[in-house]
């Protein structure tokens, strides 16, 4: 058993996964439950139910802190978002229910391995390009009109007002309800496929799309933490630490994130999520006595593997004329 | 009703309701390490994941409805318990402070799809403890 000193440091240590994990979290754009989960898991020992759990609670705490700031500025769209609450909410309780099913049964490495397959598709929409900040325009459908998705909101950087109409929202509705799913499984805000999800199918401003979806994360969270919450995956302790350390990590990420200038840095935080991505997948693998090699080797690995992709990406950006600006939408 | 500002409802509700929170959890953390003990476990217990995860020290053995009872205990726990739920509740109330916009407005429209969203957060809520 541990004394006292030694349950003082535990504590603050998880504390400081917290905040690594916000404030990384918080320059990606994936929010700071992506990388918890990882670095609880293959770092501090702590059992995946734990530490979804934990991962969870900080989520909705690192949502209603910067939400706060963004429905100021009024750039969230706030009818868009409670019309696709619906199909977050619904999805949450399918995903919730799911990882339940799947802890019970001893399923916990197809959690692992789904886990870091998400965090890794997750970096698609934060490293490419997809387009302009502003999106071309398409012709409204009869989704615009009905679920109100115009709208306009005023660009400090541009220095103009900028008006949109997204189309497309039962596409939109089914993104929201996996991501719902995937943020219900994995403990996670699942932030990026919202803003995806958004982006992609309802061909909203990434300003729109991102600060709506910060709005939504914390309703989505709240459904899949009650549910949680009676499944017993919410360890106390954890949670307090994990809480106030991401909510500390996400408010220095947020006050470092306008003073970063060169993008180029930002690769470097990629990095470390796909080393997080790939061992996730390695451990899963693990339990079931799939991967063969001893832990030492997958971590080198997946270090390799990701410094190399790093490495790509840096170079293609040089070459690229419009490179440079990873994640200036984020 | 029109000049209801709702935005900075939903504001003022984040941003308090987040540190009201944070406060109790702290306020929990501290009790719980001055006490060494919470809700008849030994702070080493607590802090141990294994004897968590095979003695119940979880969120399924802090039911919602000894909260109130535990905080004025003193008991550290409950006072996390109490922060963890106002978070949660934080989340939610924006949600009903919606409704009233929605209805003060007569948006019939978006007043049925805010209650749906509520009846999915109250289904996870009050519905799902029994299917467990």
């Amino acid at each position: 058993m541990l004394n006292y000193i030694e349950i003082i440091i535990r504590f603050f240590s998880i504390m400081l996964a917290g905040i690594f994990s916000g404030f990384l979290g918080s320059l990606t754009g994936l929010g700071g439950g992506t990388i918890l989960v990882p670095v609880l898991t293959l770092f501090y020992g702590i059992p995946i139910i734990f530490a979804t759990g934990a991962s969870l609670i900080s989520t909705i705490a690192t949502s209603d802190g910067s939400a706060s700031a963004y429905t100021k500025e009024k750039i969230a769209n706030v009818n868009l978002s409670i019309s696709l609450e619906m199909a977050t909410t619904g999805g949450a309780i399918a995903g919730s229910f799911v990882a339940i099913y799947m802890y019970a049964h001893s399923l916990s490495w197809i959690v692992y391995v789904i886990f870091g397959t998400v965090l890794l598709f997750s970096l698609y929409p934060a490293v490419k390009k997809l387009h302009s900040e502003i999106p071309k325009k398409t012709k409204p459908d009869w989704s615009t009109k009905f679920f109100k998705l115009s709208g306009s909101y005023f660009d400090e950087r541009l220095k103009q007002t900028i008006n949109y109409e997204g189309s497309r929202w039962y596409l939109g509705e089914i993104i929201m309800f996996f991501a719902g799913f995937f943020s219900g499984l994995l403990g996670i805000g699942s932030g990026a496929l919202k803003v995806l999800g958004m982006d992609w199918a309802l061909n909203l401003p990434m300003k729109v799309t991102t600060t709506t979806s910060n709005f939504m994360i914390g309703i989505t969270a709240a459904t899949s933490s009650t549910i949680y919450w009676y499944a017993g995956f919410i360890q106390p302790l954890i949670a307090a630490a994990t809480a106030i350390g991401v909510l500390i990590g996400a408010y220095y990420g947020s006050k470092v994130l306008v003073r970063i200038s060169n993008e180029n840095i930002r690769l470097i935080f990629f990095s470390v999520l796909i080393f997080l991505g790939l061992d996730m997948i390695f451990s899963g693998f693990d339990k079931i006595n799939l991967v063969l090699v001893d832990t030492v080797f997958q971590f080198s690995f997946a270090a390799v593997v990701a410094i190399i992709t790093i490495l790509i990406l840096f170079f293609h950006e040089k070459i690229t004329p419009t490179g440079g600006k990873i994640s200036e939408k984020l | 009703m029109k000049n209801f500002d709702d935005t900075m409802v939903v504001s003022h509700f984040l941003r308090g309701g987040s540190i009201l929170s944070v406060m109790f959890i702290i306020l929990g953390i501290i009790i719980l390490f001055v006490k060494r003990e919470g809700d008849g476990f030994t702070l080493q217990q607590i802090a141990s994941y294994s004897y968590s995860l095979t003695h119940g020290i979880d969120s399924k053995n802090f039911p919602t409805s000894d909260i109130i009872q535990g905080v004025f205990r003193l008991d550290g726990i409950y006072f996390v318990a109490l922060g963890l739920w106002l978070l949660i509740f934080t989340s939610i109330s924006v949600v009903v402070v919606r409704l009233v916009w929605f209805a003060a407005n007569k948006d019939k429209k978006f007043v049925i799809i805010t209650l749906v969203v509520l009846f999915n957060l109250f289904f996870a809520m009050l519905i799902v403890p029994s299917l467990l």
